[in-house]
């Protein structure tokens, strides 16, 4: 006879059952940890101008600097460290990512919430703001954003935050319509306690797991966009350059052969984004009550 | 033998064709109009230059040669005489007289919703006349020098073609006839202009019967064209893949220094410029750059040698003037600043900012050859002498208009004139805008004497007094530190093996100069 589980605990065996997923696990915690110690286990602080010197630039791998430090990975056009550009990219990758996601969610899960419990013209308004959002490609509002508003990670933070809450406002508004209907909120209605204590103590613990789900892939996604736009010019400034920066940085490099300026911050930017789907698709499995064996 | 008859005609065919030669350039800018009194930008001028003339031309130094005008001089203080080359004929057969020079005038003066109007070149001339169809006389308020160099930015039009034509006609080439070496046959926005041979082009055939001009403008799509052969000859080369083209036997590299001038402007007329503070982002007590010795300061910290040789890739050389050295008005005695980033600290000291102080570098990041570089090591050196730079870019676009509303107080500008008095007129005059004096002085430098001399010398009708004249108030001007001067561009072609081209220090790229070895 099997033994009883908490509902944690058989989510936590379940997502073992895959090696892939354990995997992207372990390299994602990496890639938190590198980028959450960053300034201490960096050669270099790449975003203080002070320590770059130009004489250094374009450096291959291996080489060494004017002040004798090793740029194990090479230096991109400002003789800035690439390793050291890797990781406090990441920081402001993961980062960008991860707060513009966490404000979204809110925003979106709120939003839902309110849509689906009070329907009607609550409902109407807000779905016909989400439908406006999500008939433009999030790319465009961005770029549209970010040209008004000009560089900035804070700004960079907004701009992600508006093109993804509404995908959160769809999703939640949907799973809750159907837990609306339900008997337990039917029960807390007829009990007459207060709508805010109804939708958030009641509804939204019900509404989480597919929202947990969508929130992992849209972290990539999120950082993917952050990357994009920064390739573009209009993410972060130049001199705090993010991966998606120091990509575009060495793209003018590639046809003369000074690959790694782009090469390793792009494997880096893979890895993360492979890793956080990784550990994405199996959450799904295991939070998908349908898929239960 | 109906046979051979047909083998002879075949084969001659074939010889036709190959001899049919073709010219496929790579532009890196884009065309907006073929309408020349539409929009005064280089790459429109450019496309323009194949089609029309102008009565003055420049040559490869940005020296005045004889256009369509074979001669001009000053008959009295304020009239210049122009002697038209005569037998000239329009792409339609027309012949070229006076009247197309009027209304040329005319029509560049008045052209409704032009965006960037050419009108400024034909303000000072305040009465025409035709004294015969091959001489015209243009009369001015004042004694004005400038006013055969005004007229290499006006193209002359065909007026029987052009009455009435508006800007689309052009585009569509119904009404773009001109005397140039090229008729243009397409012009598709975004894409390509497309041109065929004049015939009768009074400064000789141009080698090419069809020339294509491709708009290209990323850098690595324009090289990779040319690398492929889809393209002949391509347009200023990234620095990136300038070694590679010069050691690749199969092309041909060619440079010369070009009339851009990259420097910082420097906010030198508020008291609190915006984002200028000290370390720790508090106000400071009055504006540093105010001081000619923090302008000194920040000048000797920036080591202009690595800049041109590690950022640029050695496109580039040192600049000790506002104008780069073919330039009329070029100043051998002034040379770039040396780098001592010891005395810079030292001055700072001595100007009462020992710490340093803090600010933001503006920059464009599509405008110039490695803005965004260029920005970003210059904010490398100066936060090594303790200015804490913060380096923001955006495209030019957005940029141009925020630089003139005065939001940036250390901003970077780059610029391209025909001669050294000019440029002072426009960077470091004392901003008047009835005048047209110090349009793009952005800092607000201002120098009575400076505005005297060069007030004198665009009322002298004599060259070489000009030049001394141009001389003297660069040497008096640039003695204060107005702007920091960084480099003079280079401009650079590349061509496949057995084509030549002789460059250019305006940077246009004519297909007509283009010639097969």
């Amino acid at each position: 006879m099997q033994r009883e589980q908490t509902p944690l605990q058989r989510i936590v065996a379940d997502f073992a059952e895959s090696r892939l997923a354990l995997s992207g696990l372990a390299v994602l915690t990496l890639i938190l940890l590198v980028a959450l110690f960053a300034p201490l286990i960096s050669p270099q602080n790449p975003y203080d101008l002070a320590q770059l010197d130009v004489l250094d630039s374009r450096l291959p791998p291996g080489s060494r600097s004017g002040d004798g430090l090793t740029f194990w990975l090479g230096s991109d056009d400002q003789g800035r460290d690439i390793l050291s550009g890797i990781f406090y990219g990441l920081r402001i990758s993961l980062g960008v990512g991860v707060a513009s996601t966490l404000c979204a969610v809110i925003i979106g899960l709120t939003m839902g919430l309110c849509a689906a419990y009070f329907g009607g013209r609550t409902d109407g308004v807000i779905m016909r703001f989400v439908d406006i959002q999500l008939s433009f490609p999030a790319i465009l509002i961005a770029l549209i954003l970010l040209a008004l508003l000009g560089q900035g990670i804070g700004k960079t933070i907004f701009a992600l935050i508006m093109v993804q809450w509404a995908y959160y406002a769809r999703t939640v508004r949907s799973t809750a319509l159907v837990e609306r209907r339900k008997e337990y909120i039917e029960a807390a209605v007829c009990l007459a306690l207060p709508p805010s204590r109804i939708v958030f103590r009641h509804l939204l613990p019900n509404c989480l797991p597919p929202l947990i789900v969508i929130a992992t892939v849209q972290v990539a996604a999120a950082i993917a966009l952050e990357a994009t736009l920064s390739y573009l010019g209009i993410g972060v400034p130049i001199t705090e350059p993010s991966l998606g920066l120091l990509i575009k940085n060495g793209f003018d490099y590639m046809l003369s052969g000074k690959y790694w300026i782009s090469f390793f911050p792009g494997i880096a930017l893979l890895v993360t984004i492979v890793s956080i789907n990784l550990v994405a698709d199996q959450l799904r499995d295991v939070l998908n009550p349908r898929l239960q064996k | 033998m109906p046979l051979r008859r047909f083998l002879f005609a075949v084969i001659a065919a074939f010889a036709l064709t190959a001899h049919a030669a073709e010219l496929r350039i790579g532009l890196a800018a884009d065309v907006t109009s073929l309408d020349p009194h539409y929009l005064n930008v280089a790459p429109n001028n450019n496309a323009a230059w194949h089609v029309f003339d102008a009565l003055v031309h420049v040559d490869a130094n940005v020296r005045l040669v004889p256009g369509l005008a074979i001669s001009w001089r000053a008959i009295d203080s304020t009239t210049w005489e122009f002697k038209l080359r005569k037998g000239v004929k329009f792409h339609d057969g027309s012949d070229f007289t006076a009247e197309d020079v009027i209304f040329s005038l005319e029509r560049a003066a008045t052209l409704a919703a032009s965006p960037g109007p050419f009108a400024s070149f034909v303000k000072p001339i305040t009465a025409k006349q035709i004294v015969d169809p091959w001489t015209i006389r243009l009369k001015t308020a004042a004694p004005y020098a400038m006013l055969p160099h005004d007229l290499n930015s006006i193209f002359i039009v065909s007026k029987k073609a052009a009455t009435g034509a508006r800007t689309e006609d052009f585009n569509s080439a119904r009404a773009a006839v001109g005397t140039g070496p090229y008729k243009l046959l397409r012009f598709a926005r975004g894409d390509r202009v497309e041109l065929a041979r004049n015939d009768a082009y009074w400064g000789g055939k141009s080698a090419w019967d069809k020339v294509t001009l491709r708009i290209l403008p990323a850098d690595t799509a324009r090289v990779a064209a040319l690398l492929a052969g889809d393209l002949d000859a391509i347009e200023n080369i990234p620095t990136a893949d300038l070694t590679r083209l010069k050691t690749n036997a199969n092309f041909r590299l060619e440079q010369k220094v070009s009339w851009r001038t990259m420097l910082l402007h420097m906010d030198q007329y508020r008291d609190h410029p915006p984002r200028l503070s000290d370390k720790t982002g508090k106000p400071l007590a009055k504006n540093p750059f105010k001081d000619a010795r923090v302008r000194l300061a920040v000048s000797k910290a920036i080591n202009r040698r690595a800049i041109v040789e590690r950022v640029m890739e050695g496109d580039a050389i040192a600049a000790g003037n506002l104008v780069s050295p073919p330039v009329f008005g070029y100043v051998d005695a002034l040379k770039p600043e040396i780098y001592e980033p010891e005395a810079a600290k030292k001055l700072l000291a001595e100007a009462g900012y020992p710490d340093g102080f803090a600010l933001t570098l503006y920059a464009p990041n599509d405008r110039y050859v490695n803005d965004e570089q260029v920005a970003q090591t210059v904010a490398q050196m100066l936060a090594r002498v303790g200015i804490q730079t913060k380096v923001e870019t955006m495209p030019a676009s957005v940029y141009f208009g925020r630089a003139r509303a005065g939001e940036f107080s250390f901003a970077l500008l780059g610029w391209g004139s025909f001669s050294g008095d000019l440029a002072l007129r426009a960077l470091v005059a004392t901003p008047n805008a009835d005048k047209g004096y110090g349009a793009w002085n952005w800092g607000r430098y201002s120098n009575p004497k400076v505005d005297a001399l060069l007030e004198q010398g665009f009322a002298t009708l004599d060259e070489k007094k000009r030049e001394a004249l141009a001389r003297e108030a660069a040497m008096l001007a640039l003695k204060d530190v107005p702007v920091i001067l960084l480099h003079h561009q280079l401009a650079s072609w590349a061509m496949k093996k057995g084509i030549a081209y002789r460059p250019r220090t305006d940077e246009y790229t004519f297909a007509h100069q283009f010639r097969p070895q």
